[in-house]
């Protein structure tokens, strides 16, 4: 199945190139959890501040659902555990020891019940997404479907077929164990070379374009297999695959992800292995050209500044920090600014800037509006934050229709009680 | 990419950078006078838009002048300063303004002034558009579908049916000037020409079949008068278009993922 999305932007991010030759290791001294996960992720710590860890250990539980565990991703001591109200996780931090040890899950008992019960124990059951919703997937729910993003169309994202250099079998053998996950088909969205896994039985092909929202997964879920309560949609990157690929392998959680480190206020880019959460500092050291910069986790358009490398994020962007707004003359202002916010103008960036032939002006209204029912009846149930991304970003719409879908999932979760 | 490129108004510099060919064919044919008028106009036109901005924090649009322009050259001529006045304000105020302003109006608010000035001063007679400003007016289209401001549908689905009303016999020709510059002003206004592919594609159509039809059946209508009439009939119906343009993909959507 090819070119099933036709839409989309190209964003002409300008940055230098990257070095030559394959990823660098480049593990950074201090790393921490917390960014990603939710903001009402309750937990049930397992470490104190100054507790040795093993890289992979448990650190803590989720406490909704006692059998997600999160893992360490680097082996040393626990510098910092911050706790919002009712156990909330706000951050922990892990200052790396090149010594630690690592944890060794057994990895014996192929059935789903064990590979379910080992993703969760490990901690890799956090690479999965559940739509509707983008929540991690309830330990009991069972997918209707499985989508593999394995093309990111994200600007100065690093190549999938460069992440997973070295790793194809374990990314053969983690679409395999996705396939026990599910009794529904697992797409694989790739670009348009050769197939990454072979098409067979339950595992099927999507090829997508180079063009971003193309290498998302919201837009194949709106037009393939709509999510809805009574099914659920998982979606996972495709180097978790070859995680969990790695981990049945070896018995370890894999320590480092492929990222890239680029963006206009580098002096050069460079593609890494590290570990998620690392210290984005560290890996931009040597790397800033003169002038204030900031530096943010993820890509463009959807990129945060932050400290360390957020849950899911496998790019750290790097850009000129715009400096303080000039007063101006309360005429030249009221020209300007309005009171409310500015209509979003049909024009055809609008429209594909929203992939999956979803109509953009009708879901952009409904969203504005607050009908519900309206935008569950395009698709909405479908779509998570990321997929309007690319909409902010080229309309500057205000409030951005991110946050108009969150609030619009959050009240649709909250009335079917999910 | 800049972020936030294709805010409103952007696309509001892009369509009066597409007009320019319009607006210059029209000034140069037709003199000073166009000119003073075309002032005048936008005078008007901003004045309300700076009552508007003082008073609800609305800032003007440059959309703004691409109205002063169409009512400027498609507005009778033997109009009074007064009932001028009078028509930009009913139509810049309550087809615009008062919703918030460019953007969130339902109707081309160029529409709505020519309409009221058409149906409210019925003696004053339409201009006559050189040939030229035809010929300009495809080009605004052109420019506009290329930017991606307009929908190619719109003028498409127009030309073809006036394309067929031209095969059945029916004579749009001498009318075609007219025609195009009211597509190219006021039926092609993104705002206004519908949200769905199906629907622009209806709102075209149906304004090319309406104008052919008044084209022959009403007689002693002048060639603006008739496609303005036309225009407003569209747009009346876009957002029913539209309504149905969703229904219909709802519908094959659910027959297709069963």
């Amino acid at each position: 199945m090819s070119l099933l999305l036709r839409r989309g932007l190209k964003l002409p991010i300008e940055s230098p190139p990257a070095e030559a030759g394959a990823p660098q290791l480049a593990l950074t001294d201090e790393s921490a959890l917390g960014a990603g996960f939710g903001r009402d992720f309750r937990v049930d710590p397992l470490v104190k501040p100054g507790d040795q860890v093993a890289q992979g250990a448990p650190l803590m539980r989720a406490r909704r659902q006692p059998e997600l565990a999160l893992t360490a991703p680097v082996g040393g001591k626990i510098a910092r555990l911050d706790l919002g109200a009712g156990r909330a996780l706000s951050q922990i931090v892990i200052f790396r020891d090149a010594d630690a040890d690592r944890r060794e899950y057994a990895t014996g008992d192929q059935s789903p019940e064990a590979l379910r019960a080992l993703l969760l124990e490990t901690g890799l059951w956090t690479g999965f997404r559940s739509r509707p919703f983008g929540a991690f997937p309830a330990s009991d729910q069972v997918a209707a479907a499985i989508f593999v993003t394995a093309h990111d169309t994200r600007p100065l994202a690093a190549p999938t077929r460069v992440a997973l250099k070295g790793a194809e079998e374990f990314f053969a053998r983690g679409i395999e164990a996705l396939s026990r996950l599910t009794e529904g088909p697992v797409f694989v969205i790739q670009d348009r070379g050769a197939d990454l896994v072979p098409a067979s039985g339950r595992v099927r092909i999507l090829r997508a374009g180079n063009l971003h929202p193309g290498g998302l997964a919201g837009g194949y879920i709106h037009r393939l297999r709509p999510a809805s309560h009574e099914a659920r949609i998982w979606e996972i990157d495709a180097q978790e695959v070859a995680a969990i690929g790695s981990l049945l392998a070896e018995g370890l959680v894999p320590e480092t992800r492929v990222v890239s480190v680029a963006g206009p206020g580098l002096a050069r880019g460079r593609l890494v292995r590290c570990q998620i959460g690392a210290d984005m500092r560290e890996l931009v050291q040597g790397l800033l050209t003169p002038g204030p910069r900031a530096i943010l986790s993820g890509a463009l358009p959807g990129a945060l500044e932050a400290r360390h490398l957020r849950l899911r994020d496998r790019q750290v962007t790097v850009v000129p920090r715009r400096g303080d707004q000039p007063r101006r003359h309360w005429f030249r202002a009221a020209l300007s600014r309005a009171a409310r916010p500015m209509p979003v103008i049909p024009t055809i960036a609008a429209e594909q800037a929203l992939a999956g032939g979803i109509p953009a002006m009708a879901l952009m209204r409904a969203l504005s509006s607050g009908d519900l029912e309206g935008a569950v009846a395009l698709g909405a149930l479908s779509l998570l934050e990321e997929d309007m991304e690319l909409l902010d970003y080229v309309t500057d719409a205000e409030p951005g229709f991110k946050g108009l879908l969150r609030t619009a999932l959050d009240e649709i979760a909250r009335e079917e009680g999910a | 990419m800049m972020r936030g490129i294709w805010s409103r108004e952007t696309v509001a510099a892009i369509l009066l950078i597409a007009s320019l060919p319009l607006a210059l064919a029209w000034l140069w044919t037709e003199g000073a006078g166009a000119a003073l008028r075309l002032i005048a106009v936008l005078i008007a036109a901003g004045i309300w838009h700076g009552v508007f901005m003082l008073l609800r924090a609305q800032p003007p649009s440059l959309a703004g002048a691409l109205t002063a322009l169409a009512i400027a050259m498609l507005a009778p001529p033997g109009l009074g300063p007064v009932a001028l006045i009078l028509s930009i304000s009913f139509g810049v105020v309550f087809g615009e303004l008062v919703m918030g302003g460019w953007g969130r109006n339902i109707l081309n608010p160029a529409t709505i002034t020519l309409a009221f000035a058409g149906f409210g001063f019925p003696a004053a007679g339409w201009p006559e558009l050189a040939v030229q400003t035809g010929w300009a007016a495809m080009a605004m289209l052109v420019i506009g579908c290329l930017f991606g401001v307009m929908h190619w549908r719109v003028p498409a689905f127009a030309l073809a049916a006036l394309a067929g009303a031209y095969l059945a016999g029916i004579p749009v020709g001498p009318a075609m000037t007219a025609i195009l510059v009211v597509l190219a002003l006021l039926v092609a206004d993104p705002v206004t020409s519908g949200t769905t592919g199906l629907g622009r594609a209806l709102t075209g159509a149906s304004y090319g079949a309406l104008a052919a039809l008044f084209t022959a059946m009403w007689a002693d209508a002048a060639p603006v008068q008739l496609a303005v009439s036309a225009a407003l009939l569209a747009s009346l119906a876009a957002p029913l278009y539209d309504d149905a343009a969703l229904a219909l993909w709802q519908y094959r959507r659910r027959k297709s993922l069963g």
